[in-house]
Parts: structure tokens; sequence; C-alpha cells
């Protein structure tokens, strides 16, 4: 009887998911273009043309530069608009929705209005500049600008995410701890330092966790906004791995790619699950 | 009481104040430059060209024009695009809930050989993202000639690790004297499920809709793989597609276009705003 009820959803897990994933390894060990009739099997051939692809490298250390900025970025903002939102009285819930109304929103949607932002003739941050008298940039066209962009709209659409789970972690904090801080003397900072903030460390873990999981895999505002370029500046594995397997049809290096990522993947939730165990109250 | 205050303590009084003063300053800021694109958008969509063209930051059109709006339906099948992400995100979530619910139950409830190791695999499937699997997923729905249909951006997200996860933890809540009681009345696993469960897990099914429908509806890097035809493309790739092909000729329409877009998943997080960020913050999970 239980085997019944789990067989639905096992046949669409084993198909899609655990048999796609085993599928993914003989197929990286293939030299197979889609289409081609042609199918070769190279061994670690396309492992070693990943070693030395500066594409791979570039996406690779484009991808860790990205989900540092974003995540970094959006849990401290988050953390400080989860402090203000709290204290704001009767427009909690307002601010709240304000700021994850990104988190919601269609990003490809919204990508194509940052586009429209950034755009060099007749965005509105390049009008503003020129209305003060500043130099126009091209935002997204200038390989040392256009990684920053993308940052902006990353923090942009995580910050809210963060912040509302640092709201939900503070509110499992018990006021009386604050009060009895309070009658001791000891002002907001302090209260901060020595409540709040190892209080919070658990949540703080999981905004990482999470944070860091959905940067990773950020795709759509590049996809939108720059398609990895200018020069391969904003470049990263989901954006690649894209393009060589949807645009160049390369199946066994996309493949090859897939694998990796998956590592990387794996081996970030592995670790933060390690470091998981090591954080406890104090 | 004393009214007379000590200058200490009036003087944290006022540096209170001014702190909440500049605390809402700051919060009122964030929330406008988060807000921008948004207010940018709706406002470009009712502009004129010649003020679209304008220099400088002018969020309010001094005339208000429909004709980006008339533009945009006439040039973009945008009715299309918003039928077709009904679809699919109806679709996948009606398929999910079929096989979703079920499997919860059987882990929460039922005492069967290999359960750890089956859940685990159910844990397993959580952290295989869609990008791992894109490569081997398209050729299997291409070898079977689903690619470019609905079913193509359907079926592989019909096995939902995370339902089960969030739907199993509910059913573990639902106390063992109702599924006895039940039991003992001569109620069938099927009529259990249906006539006595499923009302109780009511909120979970409402939590679990929200994250899939929205995840579904937002997903654009799928659609752009399993589907070539334009016609077929659900919102997120429809008006990627759009911009792409206007080529920024006409940011008027572009923004119109991209208002009808976002509109639908607006309204539902506006008017069910607590709803939608417990269910897509899982917070409801933590508990």
């Amino acid at each position: 009887m239980a085997y019944l009820l789990l067989l639905p959803a096992f046949v669409f897990f084993v198909v899609f998911k655990f048999g796609a994933v085993l599928y993914l390894i003989p197929l990286s060990l293939e030299d197979w273009r889609l289409g081609s009739t042609t199918r070769a099997f190279v061994g670690l051939g396309n492992y070693r043309k990943l070693l030395v692809s500066t594409e791979f490298w570039n996406a690779l250390t484009n991808t860790i530069v990205y989900t540092v900025a974003v995540g970094v970025l959006s849990i401290a903002l988050g953390l400080v608009l989860a402090l203000a939102v709290r204290r704001s009285g009767r427009l909690q819930g307002i601010y709240q929705a304000v700021f994850f109304l990104p988190v919601a929103a269609t990003m490809s949607a919204m990508a194509v209005v940052w586009r429209f932002i950034f755009d060099t003739n007749i965005g509105v941050l390049n009008a503003m500049a020129r209305a003060w008298g500043l130099s126009p940039l091209s935002w997204l066209q200038d390989d040392r600008l256009a990684m920053g962009a993308v940052v902006l709209i990353g923090v942009w659409s995580n910050m809210g995410y963060a912040m509302v789970l640092f709201l939900a972690g503070l509110t499992t904090i018990s006021r009386d701890l604050y009060e009895a801080a309070a009658i001791d003397g000891a002002s907001a900072p302090q209260q901060f330092r020595a409540i709040t903030w190892p209080l919070l460390s658990p949540v703080t873990l999981f905004v990482v966790i999470i944070l860091t999981l959905r940067a990773v895999q950020a795709f759509d505002s590049i996809k939108v906004l720059t398609n990895g370029g200018p020069l391969g500046a904003t470049q990263v594995l989901s954006h690649l791995l894209f393009q060589v397997g949807f645009q160049y049809f390369d199946t066994g290096f996309a493949s090859t790619i897939s694998v990796v990522f998956f590592l990387l993947l794996a081996g970030v939730t592995l670790l933060q699950m390690r470091v998981e165990r090591r954080v406890h109250y104090q | 009481m004393n009214r007379t205050a000590h200058p200490a303590r009036r003087w944290r009084t006022v540096s209170a104040v001014a702190g909440a003063g500049a605390l809402h300053l700051c919060i009122l800021v964030m929330a406008a430059l988060t807000l921008f694109p948004f207010l940018w958008m709706a406002a470009t969509s009712i502009k004129p060209p010649e003020e679209i063209f304008r220099p400088g930051l002018h969020l309010v059109p001094s005339t208000v024009t429909w004709a980006n709006y008339v533009t945009a339906v006439q040039k973009v099948p945008l009715s299309r695009f918003l039928l077709n992400g009904v679809i699919v995100a109806g679709g996948v979530l009606v398929l999910q809930l079929l096989t979703v619910i079920p499997a919860a139950f059987a882990f929460a409830r039922l005492e069967f050989r290999g359960r750890g190791l089956l859940f685990g695999l159910v844990l397993a499937a959580l952290v295989v993202p869609g990008y791992v699997t894109s490569v081997p997923n398209f050729l299997l729905l291409s070898d079977l000639r689903l690619t470019n249909t609905y079913w193509a951006l359907i079926l592989p997200f019909v096995g939902s690790a995370f339902g089960i996860f969030l739907m199993r933890q509910f059913f573990r809540q639902i106390p063992g004297e109702i599924l006895d009681a039940a039991l003992i009345d001569g109620c069938g696993t099927g009529r259990l499920l249906w006539h006595v469960l499923l009302p109780l897990v009511r909120p979970a099914i409402a939590a679990f809709s929200v994250f899939s429908v929205v995840t579904h509806w937002n997903d654009f890097f799928w659609p752009l793989i399993a589907i070539q035809s334009a016609h077929l493309y659900t919102p997120p790739a429809g008006i990627a597609y759009f911009a792409d092909a206007d080529g920024g000729a006409n940011w008027g329409a572009v923004m119109a276009a991209t208002v009808i877009i976002v509109s639908p998943l607006l309204v539902m997080f506006i008017m069910a705003r607590r709803q939608f960020i417990e269910s897509l913050a899982h917070i409801s999970v933590k508990g």
C-alpha cells in the first residue's frame, strides 16, 4: 500500500532527477554535438578540456565573485533592514511587502526594466548623470562596470528575502533579554553584540546557505542584461552551461560542466552543513 | 511620578527621537530605491515617446497616453503568453499535488521497509538543481518528441521533493487519534486521505501552491531550452524574447508589455502578502 502511494512521485524522480544525473556521467565522457550523427567515447577528454578552458575558469571566478558580493551585501542590508523594519510599528507589514516585492516579481521581466534603466543612451541612470554634469557610462557594455550592475540587481532581488528570514528569527528572541540589558545600562550596539547577534547566529547561517544557493544559480538577470558579456565579464556557470549546451549544442562538454556544477553545489551544501554543526547558542 | 527629567535622560530621549527619525528616513529611502524599477516601468509605459527620450529624472509623466499599451497588445501575443503561463503553472501544480500528497502521507503515517532510505532519496532530489538535469532532460524529451510542447514544460517538475518534505511535516502533526477513529469507523485509506486528512492539511496545500505557482510561472531558463516557437513561451521567456526582438527601439511599448506580464503575480502578491512571504521564504517549514 505504502509503495503504491510513493510510486507516482518516484517515477518522476527516477526519470527526471536521478536518471538524469546518472545519465550525465556517460554523456560527459562523449564527444557529441546534438544533431550530429557521430558520437565518440573520449574518456576524460572533456574534463581535460574543461581544466584548460579559460571560459570555464572565467565563469567559475565570476560565479564566486558574484555569489560572494550578492551574498554579503544582501545579508548585511537584509539584517539592517530587519532591525529597522521591526521598530517601524504599524508600517512593518507594508515595509516587509515592499522589500519582498522583487523576490516575488518575474525576474526576467524586471531585468528588461533594469536594462532600460542602465541603457547608455536613454537610460535614467545616465540621464541623471548628464543632468548633474557627470559623463554618462556604458553600464552594460563596459567590462569593468557590468559585473557591478548585475550584482546590484542581485542585491535588489535578494535583500528582501534575507530581511524576511531575519525578521522571523528576531521574533524568537525574548524581549525580556533586551529589557534586562537595558536595566543594566547596555547601549543599543552593546545589546546587538551581546544578545541579537549570538542568538541570531543559527538564522544567519540558514540565510547564508539559502542566499549562496540562490546566487550561485542566478541566470535570468544575466541572460537578459548582458548574455554573459561584455567579453565574458559577467559569464557565470549557469549561463555558460546554457550557451554550451543549448546554443553551441556541445552536449558532451555541457554535461561535463553540469557534473562539475553539481559537485560544486554539493560541496557548498556539505561544507555549510559541517559549519552548521559547530554553530551553537552562546 | 517625577516629571522633571534628569538632563542625561532628557538627552537620551532627544537622541532616541532623532535616531528613530533617522531610522525611518533610511527605511523610506531604501523602500523608494527598491520600488523604483516598478515605478519607472509603470511611468514609462504611459509616457509618449518625446517624454521617454527627455533627459533627467521625470517620474510623473506630464501627458498620459495609453498608446504604448495598444502597440504592445498589437505587436506581442501577450494574452497567449499569459495563457501559456496559466496552463503550465496550473498543470505542474495539479500533477504535483496528485503525486506529492500520497507520497507525503506514506512517509508521515505508514510503516514500511526502506522508508528511511526512500526518504533519503527525496532529500537527495531536493538538492539537485534544475540546471544540472537540463541536458539529459532535454535529450529525453526530444527522444519522446515532446520538446516544443506544454508537456516539456510540465513533466520535469512534477516530482517535487520540496512538496513531499513540506506536506510530510503537516501530516505528522495530525493527532493519531483522528486517524484511528476514522479507521475504526471503517474508512478506507483513499477516503481517509480525501475526506479526513485533506481538509486538515489545507494550509500546507495553500503554502505549497503559492510556492509552486510562483516558481514555475517565473521560470525563465527551462522554457528558453525546451521551447522553440515563441507562441508557446511562458510570460518570462515571452517578454525577454519581445524585448530582444524590439532591440530598444520602442521602450514605451516594451514597458507596457512588461507591466502586463508582471501584473498577475504582483496583484496576487499584494492581495495575499503574508501567504506569499511565508511560502516563498519557507518560514512555516522551519517551525
